[in-house]
């Protein structure tokens, strides 16, 4: 379970992200949303060890991890899929995928780490010695989240995996990230596309300038007049 | 028009020369390109082990390779204290040129206050024994330094391409936070790094010795040659700055051959312009 | 002043008609002489931060010409002074104009570039002038003091007082102001008016010409001339250590560094002990770029930094922001504007119509190519296809600071500020370089009025560093105003300000609109949008894909499908 508990996170002197509290169950696929410049990002890159936070506790399966270093929020079971990807695109697929599991847990299993990656993503299978920057927007997706599961992740964070792709490759990648909550492991996924997000996911909270506004079923957050006021900015 | 055996040994001691530019250029290129630190010192630092060298040879007799096996430990934690000292200190690229040449100041007035500014041979078994292949004369001490630089490029490049250790510091100098998410200690690489650029300073300080008259002020001379090598060969590359250093020296050579020898540095350094004009997008 | 400055020029030309040992007088003129190569390397170095290694190369070029025209040709010495200087400086715009139009030729790679021409020059000059022995200057000594070192002394006085003289004029000039900015952040420069490419290279010239000129005087003061001697790096790297340690920021720093380091030199002058000193030189150059990054003058400056009185605020008379022509017509014609980034489209054939007058809201999903449309519009890149048209004029391919000139002006959305230039000089630079090219007085004059629409006048001398979030976003805002565009983009001014705050901006928006001026107003708080703005324009995926009345748009089932997907229109 990982739990965030009163959290604040700066960026820079302002406050980006204030007083939030989140829960995620072990085997959940929970998603966040919220407008652009709500702090999603913020949010999520300091669960992932990225952002350092400013007040507040970061608490996997019960153990503080808040101060910890940047390098080790790994051995926690953590993994992010960034936002923009990031990947190390001089590298090639192959050694993408490899840095994945960098970590001592994750290298022993390494070969069938990225059997699994293979079978997720058919496509990579012909592109593995190509540098990780030559391929397309969509095909970079794939890497990026099979770079986060060759590390064997107890939670997966996703930062805005449909950024800039077309909703066809978005389906499929949805498709994907509900087969892998499927196979047992947590998922975080934060998304500005509400309606892709809102359909995989069962249980939502919005995020609206820096706080949490709403939380509960999916279902029942997309139909309230609160979600489009905030994105759409007219009362329903 | 000089003859063809000339010309062949101007091509041998071009390769052997430039085996030296690329060793000198290996420690500076990868902690440029991976650590993003100009170490102007590095040519120092060289020039001090192969004092070192020469005067534990001269003084007690001691064999070049013994030494090594002491300076090249020593140097490598002289290499991770310089990184620590960026780091505490928080200092800018361009900065680390102007700190790592003030350091050089100090190594080298400290060299001519000990050694001072005379020329030094060491005297050695090594520097006596000449093959010849062909018309073509070979020493054993060229061939030692070639192969210490093919063994130390080459090694390293492996390291970097094939090893996890080798993915790991390339994927740090690309993105470092997202390195450090997947469990990659950027502080440890970095130490390792510099530690082993300052440890092949050394090897280039036992070639030094084994080939070279040592002057404090030669120092400076190397500088500008090694520094075109490495931006022809490419920052953070192991071979590059070897292959680039062994065409500069065969070059220079060849020049010095076939016209006046004062010719010669004009050779690398118009390389080295003419390629910073065409493709400046390979060093940033 | 005056008086004080009249007074040392009285007393430092007097000193040859003193009858001081020949020594001191040697000492004296290398003391300025180090000034005159610091001082004239810090004009393009310091001031633009374009780092060079080559200062050597200019003064051997220049000692190089006196040396072959007075020493082998026999030429008056005097007349070839000039034609050093000029040699010198040819070279150097020669160099510049190849070197500052490539982009990624800046930082650590100038500094080698110039080294390596160190190496060229002083090799062609060995074996072209030279010829390898070197070149004996014997010449007659002009008779304008008692002793030959006595009227190398007064020539070098007159080179370091012509090159203090620049270094202050261009300091407090317009240029200077350039140059500074350019050394900041060059790109936001040149965006602002900045032409950049034709300061670094005039900077380049002058430091050249002052170089060439020390030398010229120096190859009569050493008498023989020879290429090691000349063209050693410890001249390069020295005016960089002088200036380092004086301060690289202000015009007198590498002055101060000049006389410290000479004196420290000479104080050992014996055999082990000039080794002693230069270590010790190294020792400085280190602890001074750790501890004292502004050198000796800057952090004394920085100590003891009075508050310069506040100025009488000049009635803030808001005038027309221009004559308005008839509003409502386009101002701004957008049409198939395209633009990718390695393998991202961002920009996908965009058509949009700014109408004169008007607040345009410029909204979508993040990655729609709102940001994208403002950095090609203002110039900041190029586009790949389409054309702009500016009051009818086309702007694809105009140079960045000709298209502000031309009055359109925007915001950056993580504020890029000049860190090493006050919030007044900030404020002051679009003035001086927009579509009215003012002074340096007039500028800042127009800058107070937009300090006082601003709120920020009582930081007007502090420096960007010192102003929190709110505060830095107006400085952008009123960066942008005081150039009085006729077209303005504001990205994302709201994001990150409490509702407080972005009421008091919102007002602030409307009032800039009531002045004249166009804008584009591009935007995630939904609210704002919906209270300010007269028409929407939305993007996805870098298309337009709707205009119009800000609640019709958004209620149009193709936009609320880009925000929240299909399913739930």
């Amino acid at each position: 379970m990982y739990e965030v508990a009163n959290v604040a996170v700066n960026y820079g002197a302002a406050a980006a992200v204030a007083d939030v509290n989140l829960r995620i169950d072990a085997g959940e696929l929970v998603v966040v949303v919220g407008p652009n410049g709500a702090g999603k990002s913020t949010l999520i890159n300091a669960m992932a060890g990225l952002h350092a936070v400013a007040s507040g506790r970061l608490l996997v399966d019960g153990r503080d991890i808040t101060s910890e270093a940047p390098h080790r929020f790994c051995e926690s079971g953590i993994a992010i899929v960034p936002e923009g990807r990031r990947l190390f695109v001089n590298l090639s697929v192959r050694e993408n995928l490899e840095l994945g599991s960098y970590r001592a847990g994750a290298r022993k299993m390494r070969a069938s780490s990225l059997t699994r990656v293979c079978a997720l993503f058919p496509v990579l299978a012909e592109k593995m010695d190509a540098p990780a920057g030559a391929l397309s927007g969509g095909q970079q997706q794939m890497v990026a989240i099979g770079r986060a599961l060759m590390a064997r992740p107890k939670f997966l964070l996703l930062d805005e995996p449909s950024l800039g792709l077309s909703p066809l490759i978005v389906r499929d990648l949805f498709r994907a990230i509900q087969e892998i909550n499927a196979e047992g492991v947590t998922v975080l996924l934060v998304e500005q596309n509400v309606a892709a997000a809102l359909e995989v996911a069962r249980r939502a909270y919005v995020l609206e300038e820096g706080r949490i506004v709403a939380e509960g079923e999916s279902q029942q957050l997309v139909s309230q007049p609160h979600i489009r006021k905030a994105y759409l900015g007219i009362e329903a | 028009m000089p003859s063809a055996t000339l010309l062949g040994q101007s091509v041998l001691s071009g390769v052997f020369i430039g085996a030296l530019y690329g060793l000198l250029g290996l420690g500076l290129s990868l902690s440029w390109g991976m650590l993003r630190q100009v170490n102007l010192a590095h040519f120092a630092l060289a020039f001090l082990g192969a004092y070192v060298t020469f005067q534990l040879a001269a003084v007690a007799k001691i064999d070049p390779f013994v030494t090594l096996a002491i300076v090249a430990p020593a140097f490598f934690v002289l290499g991770m204290a310089l990184h620590w000292f960026f780091l505490r200190f928080s200092v800018t690229l361009l900065n680390t040129l102007l700190v790592t040449f003030g350091i050089t100041s100090i190594i080298e007035a400290g060299i001519q206050w000990y050694w001072t500014a005379d020329f030094h041979r060491m005297e050695n078994a090594y520097a006596a024994v000449r093959w010849k292949l062909g018309p073509l004369f070979l020493a054993l001490t060229d061939v030692i330094t070639l192969g210490f630089a093919l063994a130390l490029a080459l090694g390293a490049w492996a390291v970097l391409r094939f090893t996890d250790l080798g993915k790991a510091i390339r994927a740090t100098t690309e993105d470092a936070p997202i390195a450090a998410a997947f469990g990659v200690n950027e502080k440890l690489l970095g130490f390792l790094v510099s530690g082993f650029a300052a440890s092949v300073a050394a090897v280039a300080g036992l070639c030094l010795a084994l080939n070279h008259t040592l002057a404090p002020v030669q120092i400076y001379a190397w500088m500008g040659v090694v520094f075109a090598a490495v931006m022809m060969g490419g920052l953070g590359r192991p071979i590059g700055p070897l292959v680039a250093g062994i065409v500069i020296g065969v070059s220079e050579a060849v020049t010095m051959a076939v016209t006046n020898p004062t010719w010669a540095p004009l050779v690398s350094f118009s390389l080295l312009i003419v390629i910073l004009l065409l493709r400046p997008a390979r060093f940033s | 002043m005056k008086t004080a400055l009249a007074v040392c020029a009285v007393v430092l030309c007097a000193v040859p008609f003193v009858g001081l040992p020949a020594f001191y007088e040697s000492f004296l003129y290398l003391l300025l002489s180090a000034i005159v190569l610091a001082t004239s390397w810090n004009l393009l170095s310091g001031y633009s931060g374009y780092f060079s290694f080559g200062h050597g190369a200019f003064f051997g070029v220049g000692v190089y010409t006196t040396a072959a025209l007075a020493g082998k040709l026999g030429w008056p010495f005097l007349w070839t002074l000039p034609l050093a200087a000029l040699a010198a400086t040819v070279l150097g715009v020669a160099l510049g104009a190849v070197v500052f139009r490539v982009r990624a030729l800046r930082g650590e790679l100038f500094a080698l570039l110039s080294l390596a021409i160190t190496f060229v020059l002083s090799t062609i000059a060995l074996n072209t002038v030279d010829g390898g022995p070197g070149i004996q200057v014997m010449v007659d000594m002009p008779k304008i003091a008692p002793t030959a070192s006595g009227v190398l002394y007064l020539l070098m006085l007159a080179a370091a007082a012509l090159t203090l003289w620049t270094a202050y004029a261009m300091y407090h000039s317009r240029f200077g102001t350039g140059l500074f900015a350019i050394h900041d952040d060059e790109d936001v420069a040149e965006v602002m008016g900045v032409p950049t490419y034709r300061f670094k290279l005039a900077a380049f010239a002058i430091s050249c010409a002052l170089a060439g000129l020390a030398g010229g005087i120096h190859a009569i003061f050493v008498s023989y001339v020879t290429v090691a001697e000349t063209f050693s790096i410890a001249l390069a790297v020295n005016v960089v250590l002088m200036s380092a340690l004086g301060g690289t920021r202000h015009w007198l720093g590498p002055a101060v560094g000049a006389i410290a380091i000479t004196m420290l030199l000479y104080a050992f002058t014996s055999g082990n002990a000039a080794v002693v000193g230069r270590a010790l030189s190294g020792l400085i150059l280190i602890v001074v770029i750790v501890a004292m990054p502004a050198g000796i003058l800057g952090q004394i400056l920085k100590r003891f930094r009075r508050e310069p009185p506040a100025r009488p605020r000049p009635e803030a008379i808001l005038t027309d922001l221009h004559h308005a022509k008839k509003s409502g017509e386009p101002l701004l014609v957008v049409r198939g504007v395209a633009k990718a980034f390695k393998g991202v489209q961002a920009l996908a054939g965009v058509d949009l119509d700014i109408r004169r007058g008007e607040i345009l809201g410029l909204v979508g999903p993040n990655g729609s190519g709102k940001s994208t449309l403002i950095n090609v519009v203002s110039g900041h890149y190029a586009v790949d296809r389409g054309s702009i048209r500016f009051e009818g004029e086309e702007l694809v391919g105009t140079p960045a600071h000709r298209i502000a000139r031309a009055g359109i002006a925007r915001t950056y959305q993580i504020p890029r500020p000049f860190q090493q230039l006050t919030v007044l000089q900030n404020i002051a630079l679009r003035p001086m370089f927009g579509q009215v090219v003012m002074d340096r007085a007039s500028a800042e004059a127009e800058a107070w009025r937009w300090l006082e629409f601003t709120n920020l006048a009582d930081k007007a001398y502090r420096y960007p560093g010192e102003l929190n979030l709110h505060q830095r976003k107006f400085l952008e805002l009123a960066r942008a105003l005081a150039s009085r565009p006729r077209l303005l983009f504001l990205d994302e001014v709201l994001s990150g300000l409490t509702p407080a705050e972005m009421d008091g901006a919102l007002r602030l928006i409307r009032a800039i609109r009531d002045q004249g001026a166009t804008i584009v107003f591009v935007e995630h708080v939904m609210r704002a949008v919906m209270e300010v703005t007269d028409r929407v324009a939305v993007l996805t995926y870098g298309r337009a894909i709707a205009e119009g009345a800000p609640a019709e748009v958004m209620r149009h089932p193709d936009v609320v499908s880009a925000y929240l997907g299909a399913a739930h229109v």
